[in-house]
């Protein structure tokens, strides 16, 4: 009765990855249909290209990043979590437990489309940041005001007050107007007229510190919010996972450690490790694996960009796939080197569970 | 043992038999069979079509499919309705199969390039005949736009990419007057910035957006369409001053604060509802963007109302630019439409069939109520309504006023060059190329483009 299994994984499963493996080693470009070359074989030549393409290295990269903070994030915080319910440290555990596994059943588009609002200029995250700056600005740029207000209520201009506005954020100053001394003088002229608040109002617009999430187009930090996200989402799904296998160590065990004057730190090192061991190096498979083909919540969040400094893997071969002109050897070349990863990372997994032992066997 | 042996035939035939049953080959030959079907039996049209289910008037534009359907019970339609970037992978995913669609919604070029240039749709021309034709915009049937030059659609509109939509009242209240030139746009910079207001916001994140809604515009007006076509066949280089300086244009345009460079961070879904809550003076976008504004007939909502739109908004062609060449061009392309499959046998009742689908797409009454909505301005000439929204009017009126075009960059250019084209634009937002290296790089791509074309 093996036999209808082996057929369903045949089709299923290894043919795709044959086809897969073929395609990357020929020319493939869509046929006749496309008037293309005559289909053949042509070797490494795809594989050539990807080694001297820096954007496959630099989203190999930000894979690398994706299955360092779930390995390292999601496993060990899932643990810790897990850790705090199984134990009782925490009150109304059900209510954490429940609360800390929903991200993890939302759709990945909808946290990707949600996350991407919070971190947009206009989101809240922006809005209450920079509304703090703005009122804080507003507050001392009050004080200094309320010093140089004339005779008829209107504003007394002299250079002391300009050099006054200016030092509260002279950056701010130097990228809106070239000569600042000047133009400011210029504009609190023309201004003369306005009401005091009015005057304070646009004076805030134009000087206070503005928070921008301007790291979110930068090389080094556009993939932390991913990242962070990435944690948000899947940390209660190795909670319930590891949770359920805590349940399943007998509570006499523990118990009598308790009785021998262990404490928690010992507990959680010389009983629940070492029975969780196996649990833990097959849910880093999981994890690896998973991290590896992410798509749709980087895909929804930022869509590989702006110009692909937050691409990973998958969205490379996508867009080779799918977008401009397609490339498919090239597209199945990188899902082959994405297998490969995935194998090799699984392996050194593996390696390390033979190294220190999987203590449940 | 007999029996298992059986049993594991039979497990075995049962998994074999929907690969058999549902192989049929390739559609790459015509069938020469008989027509299966027959006048009085139902005729099935595979439909692709290019429908936004969050759009306004969404449910309208099913109805006309419904009355369709309704009115020719010997038609029925398997109708596949998707958006952006799903629409495109299933078109390529379709084409790559050889099981394109009978009737699809199409593009003159670019992404649905491939269907033009192998012929795998029909030339329209004969098949809706001149009499169909002669109400039509002659730009629309003129088909040197298309990129197989023949009628293999019909554009619906034509599309002007590049739109600069004005809050009129904002402009007033802060006693600011419209911008005849970018001069003009740059001294407001500081004025709307002292109201907590952006100067121009556009959805920058996609990288497209910057490309085709104001650089093809920005291009046109230091290179003409000649240029571009020359630049195609390797005569000039997009690394000669003329393209360099639209580019650094661009670049004008981010260090100015015109464009914020936080623009690159709005996604193209949220940059209307912030237009209208006033957090912009001007946005730029493709004349398609007036239907996020419009009234929702399904729910009576409008994200600017029809009152706003008559007294507070305007549209404008974008400022004069120092130093342009080509002043007041703006960037259009034909819009899309719908074209036939080849692969339908040509005299068969399918294929009458798919002729009769796509003149009543095109049809005075469906063109009439498509206008309406808001859904586009149609390229029918003989089509007027006293029911159109402001907006709509005044894109009419918009029209009107552009006496010139130029190129939509992603509809001349190949894939390959475009898309390098929109990433460099979005890296000079960044601030992390410069107009010479973004130059250099789109100039690599198309020389790569033509190496791959010259040894086919």
């Amino acid at each position: 009765m093996v036999i209808p299994s082996f057929v369903i994984y045949l089709f299923v499963m290894a043919f795709p990855i044959v086809l897969s493996l073929v395609l990357s080693l020929s020319n493939f470009s869509g046929g006749k249909i496309f008037g293309s070359a005559q289909w053949r074989l042509t070797g490494f030549q795809q594989y050539g290209k990807l080694f001297t393409d820096p954007y496959f290295w630099h989203a190999f990269k930000n894979n690398i990043l994706v299955v360092l903070v779930s390995v390292f994030g999601q496993l060990p915080l899932g643990l810790f979590f897990a850790y705090l319910i199984y134990r009782k440290i925490v009150k109304f555990g059900e209510f954490w437990q429940g609360i800390l596994y929903v991200p993890s059943i939302i759709s990945v588009v909808v946290i990707g489309i949600m996350w991407n609002l919070i971190f947009s200029p206009y989101g809240p995250l922006s809005e209450i940041v920079n509304k703090y700056y703005s009122l804080s600005y507003a507050s001392n740029l009050s004080k200094i005001i309320a010093g140089s207000i004339g005779s008829q209520g209107k504003l007394a201009i002299s250079d002391n007050l300009i050099a006054r506005i200016i030092a509260l954020n002279p950056q701010s100053v130097a990228s809106t107007f070239s000569n600042p001394q000047v133009e400011l003088k210029d504009l609190l002229i023309n201004m003369a007229n306005m009401g005091i608040p009015e005057i304070q109002a646009d004076l805030t617009h134009l000087f206070a510190p503005v928070w921008s999430t301007s790291f979110l187009n930068k090389e080094g930090t556009a993939m932390i919010p991913i990242l962070f996200v990435t944690l948000w989402c899947w940390t209660g799904m190795y909670l319930i996972l590891f949770l359920a296998n805590m349940q399943k160590i007998n509570p006499q065990t523990i118990e009598s450690a308790q009785i021998d004057g262990a404490k928690e730190k010992s507990i959680l090192a010389h009983i629940i490790l070492p029975e969780l061991s196996g649990v833990i190096m097959n849910a880093a498979i999981l994890c690896i694996a998973g991290s590896l083909n992410s798509f749709a919540l980087i895909y929804a969040m930022t869509g590989g960009g702006p110009a692909r400094i937050t691409q990973v893997l998958s969205i490379y071969m996508y867009e080779k796939a799918f977008m401009g002109t397609p490339d498919y050897p090239l597209a199945n070349a990188i899902s082959i080197m994405m297998v490969a990863f995935s194998l090799l990372l699984i392996a050194l997994t593996q390696n390390v569970k033979k190294r220190f032992g999987d203590q449940n066997e | 043992m007999k029996k298992v042996k059986t049993r594991v035939l039979v497990v075995l035939l049962l998994m074999i038999a929907p690969f058999v049953l549902s192989a049929n080959g390739t559609n790459e030959q015509a069938p020469t069979k008989a027509p299966t079907n027959t006048a009085a039996s139902k005729i099935t049209l595979n439909v692709l079509d290019y429908s936004d289910a969050t759009a306004p008037g969404y449910e309208e534009f099913q109805k006309v499919w419904q009355q369709f359907t309704e009115g020719n019970p010997e038609i029925t339609l398997k109708k596949e309705d998707l958006t952006n970037e799903a629409f495109h992978q299933k078109m390529a995913a379709y084409v790559a199969a050889g099981t394109i669609p009978d009737v699809m919604y199409m593009y003159p070029s670019g992404r649905s390039a491939v269907l033009h240039e192998k012929h795998l749709v029909k030339d329209l021309a004969p098949l809706l005949g001149s009499d169909f034709l002669k109400d039509f915009l002659p730009a629309a049937i003129n088909t040197d736009d298309q990129s197989g030059h023949y009628l293999a659609m019909l554009p619906q509109s034509i599309c002007y990419s590049s739109v600069m939509f004005v809050n009129t009242k904002l402009l007033k209240d802060y006693g600011l007057s419209m911008p005849k030139t970018y001069e003009d746009l740059k001294v407001m910079v500081p004025k709307l910035k002292a109201k907590g207001i952006q100067t121009v916001l556009m959805a920058n994140k996609d990288d497209w957006v910057m490309q085709s809604c104001l650089f093809s515009t920005i291009a046109g007006r230091f290179v003409n369409k000649e240029w571009i076509n020359e630049a195609k066949e390797g005569k000039v280089k997009f690394t000669d001053p003329e393209f360099v300086n639209a580019l650094k244009f661009v670049d004008t345009l981010y260090k100015d604060g015109v464009i914020s460079r936080n623009t690159i961070q709005l996604s193209y879904g949220e940059v209307p509802g912030l237009f209208a809550s006033g957090k912009a003076a001007f946005l730029i976008d493709g004349d398609w963007r007036q239907n996020a504004f419009i009234t929702d007939k399904s729910s009576g909502q409008a994200l600017i109302s029809p009152e706003d739109q008559k007294n507070n908004i305007a549209l404008v062609a974008f400022p004069a630019i120092p130093n342009e060449k080509y002043p007041g061009v703006v960037s259009s392309t034909l819009g899309c439409g719908y074209g036939i499959s080849s692969e339908i046998p040509a005299g068969s009742e399918k294929e009458k069939a798919a002729v009769k689908l796509v003149k009543y797409l095109y049809s005075h009454d469906v063109q009439k109520l498509y206008l309406e909505k808001g859904k586009y301005i149609t390229s029918r000439t003989d089509v007027v309504s006293d029911q159109l929204e402001p907006l709509t009017t005044k894109m009419m009126q918009y029209y009107s006023t552009i006496d010139t075009t130029c190129y939509v960059l992603d509809s001349a250019l190949d894939p390959s060059v475009y898309t390098v084209l929109n990433k460099v634009l979005q890296e000079i937002g960044l601030g992390t190329k410069t107009p010479e290296q973004a130059a250099n790089e789109v100039q690599v791509a198309m020389d790569a483009y033509l190496a791959t074309k010259a040894s086919n």
